[in-house]
């Protein structure tokens, strides 16, 4: 129980003045290593749900809040945020309102500078964010010279030179442009491929199934489903009834194959069930 | 870059922040120890030779000239219509109602060389320090973190208010909002353009303010600093230097008194052409540039 990255139990959460919950009862555990996907339609709670895991709720924004968040074996509720900020990072959705300071650098020296890493150490965190994000050599520029995908990709730097055990994304391609999603989802594989402990809120179903360990559904604040990309997808209908939609070769796979068992999820798997199926 | 930030690499770049803020506190200081115009024109004219030792001749010129629009009418205006002094005592009659009156063209001219003073030592002092540098050394003098923060934020915070000013602009001229009406419609039509505006900017700094705490922002303990700020041996002498200066600026104020020299007409004449030729040198300029502009 205490090697579990993110453990909630119960959580439920309400705004003030609002008339009903934003959550939920919502629980679930993720392990280290492991990379969480919430999904779901606008006003489920995605972005109320990463700011509860980050702990901006309830320690910034009001509200009633009850059940129990334990991120990186720390209690959420009960430790404030600046705390928490070796456990977990959180990236947020508008790249240009993340960026505070005059040169890239600087921008990702500033959370280092906060919590007090020295100089030396500093220098190098810089270059090794920098250089995963593909920003080496930007190092001088204005953050508010750079295009919407560098300035995301540079959010993202920032909050990884801390070294956080559990890196957060709200929805951070949404207000990118197809080539500024494609960097930022680059910048995420390689990330997956270091082993990093991670929740995104996406909307690009495809994508998140190629990098997500598990994927959490969120309706009307409430969990409907849990588990495995292979898990939730397979079962389209009832996604369809909560009005979303499953990966496009999953959606054309369950159309095509009766065995409801082999229906793929990811594009390989796809192109191999397919090939086997025209070869039958 | 959005401050006035010019990037270089002299005396005057290297100084610690905190030195060239003392510096500035120390300008301020001489110039309102004597009320001498001939002092005071001195004080400008040594600070020219700072300005293009670092460098920063251009942009100080382009600077400037805001600067001699305010004083030129400051010399005019109260060189004229000053009832301050002896109004009998004329320096220059231009009409039969109408003249410069001594005492009035001695404050004019104080003032005038008082601004320009103070002006091009607090430009000498932002176009040479980094913003950041600034901050870092603010903290050092004990000013708390978020003040510090908030100073730097606004160098980053205009131009992003001012770019979305332009969008919501844009989007409630599409909503045919007549910008280009009448004055008194014109004005109406501010509120339109302000109350979004005043709405996004506040959901930013609520959202930036979220960001800081994610980043360690109100973190207890010691803050480091990516930019390294020592004061060295340049900044002890510059210091020495001053502290000199002022030291015998104070006594020949206790000795002598405000007034070093006589201020004769001719003096007070000079300050007065003098500031009129430049300016209409500015003036002539900028013409000659909008006519260009016209004809190319």
């Amino acid at each position: 129980m205490e090697n579990k990255a993110i453990k909630v139990e119960n959580l439920t959460f309400r705004y003030p003045d609002a008339e009903s919950d934003t959550l939920k009862n919502i629980s679930f555990e993720l392990d280290y290593g492991e990379v969480l996907g919430i999904i779901g339609p606008n006003g489920a709670g995605k972005t109320t749900l990463a700011m509860a895991l980050k702990g901006l709720i309830p320690h910034t924004v009001d509200g009633e809040i009850q059940g129990k968040i334990i991120v990186d074996g720390k209690d959420v509720l009960k430790h404030d945020i600046s705390e928490q900020v070796l456990n977990s990072g959180l990236v947020f959705q508008d790249p240009e309102g993340q960026l505070s300071q005059m040169s890239v650098e600087e921008e990702v020296a500033f959370g280092l500078g906060n919590i007090g890493v020295p100089r030396a150490e500093m220098v190098k965190r810089i270059e090794k964010a920098l250089q995963t994000v593909g920003l080496a050599g930007f190092e001088k520029r204005s953050p508010l010279a750079l295009s919407g995908g560098q300035q995301q990709r540079l959010a993202i730097a920032s909050v990884m030179a801390m070294e956080p055990s559990i890196m957060m994304m709200d929805e951070p391609t949404t207000m990118l442009d197809p080539v500024g999603k494609n960097e930022v989802f680059k910048v995420l594989k390689s990330l997956k491929e270091k082993g990093m402990t991670g929740v995104i809120i996406e909307h690009e179903i495809e994508r998140l199934t190629m990098y997500c360990d598990k994927i959490l559904v969120l309706h009307e604040g409430e969990s409907i489903l849990f588990g495995t990309p292979k898990e939730i997808f397979s079962d389209l209908m009832l996604l369809k009834k909560f009005k979303l939609r499953g990966p496009q070769v999953t959606e054309v796979a369950y159309e095509v194959f009766n065995d409801k068992e082999q229906i793929p999820v990811v594009l390989d798997e796809a192109v191999q069930s397919f090939s086997k199926e025209l070869k039958a | 870059m959005n401050s006035m930030y010019v990037q270089g690499n002299s005396f005057l770049h290297q100084l610690d922040p905190r030195t060239k803020i003392l510096f500035v506190f120390s300008i301020i200081l001489f110039v309102f120890l004597f009320y001498d115009p001939m002092f005071q024109f001195l004080v400008t004219v040594s600070l020219l030779p700072i300005v293009f030792l670092s460098g920063l001749t251009t942009p100080y010129l382009k600077t400037v000239k805001f600067m001699f629009l305010l004083v030129f009418l400051i010399i005019t205006v109260h060189g004229l219509y000053n009832p301050m002094g002896d109004v009998t005592k004329v320096t220059w009659q231009l009409t039969e109602n109408l003249s410069f009156k001594h005492d009035a063209l001695i404050y004019g001219a104080v003032m005038s060389f008082r601004i320009l003073s103070i002006g091009t030592a607090t430009l000498l002092f932002v176009m040479s320090t980094h913003p950041s540098d600034l901050a870092n050394a603010l903290v050092k003098w004990k000013v708390p973190h978020a003040v510090a923060f908030m100073i730097l934020s606004t160098f980053q915070l205009i131009p992003i208010i001012g770019r979305e000013a332009k969008v919501i602009m844009e989007a409630q001229q599409a909503r045919c909002l007549d910008v280009k009406a009448n004055m008194i419609q014109r004005v109406k039509h501010l509120i339109p353009l302000f109350a979004p505006l005043f709405i996004t900017s506040f959901m930013r700094v609520h959202q930036m303010s979220q960001v800081l705490e994610c980043r360690g922002f109100s973190s207890t303990g010691p803050k480091t600093s990516l930019r390294e700020m020592t004061i060295g041996f340049r900044d002890y002498a510059f210091l020495t230097a001053i502290a000199l200066f002022a030291l015998a600026a104070i006594t020949l104020r206790a000795v002598v008194g405000g007034t070093l020299l006589p201020i004769t007409d001719f003096v007070l004449m000079s300050a007065l052409i003098g500031i009129w030729i430049v300016c209409s040198i500015y003036f002539f300029d900028f013409l000659w540039k909008s006519v260009r502009k016209k004809v190319v």
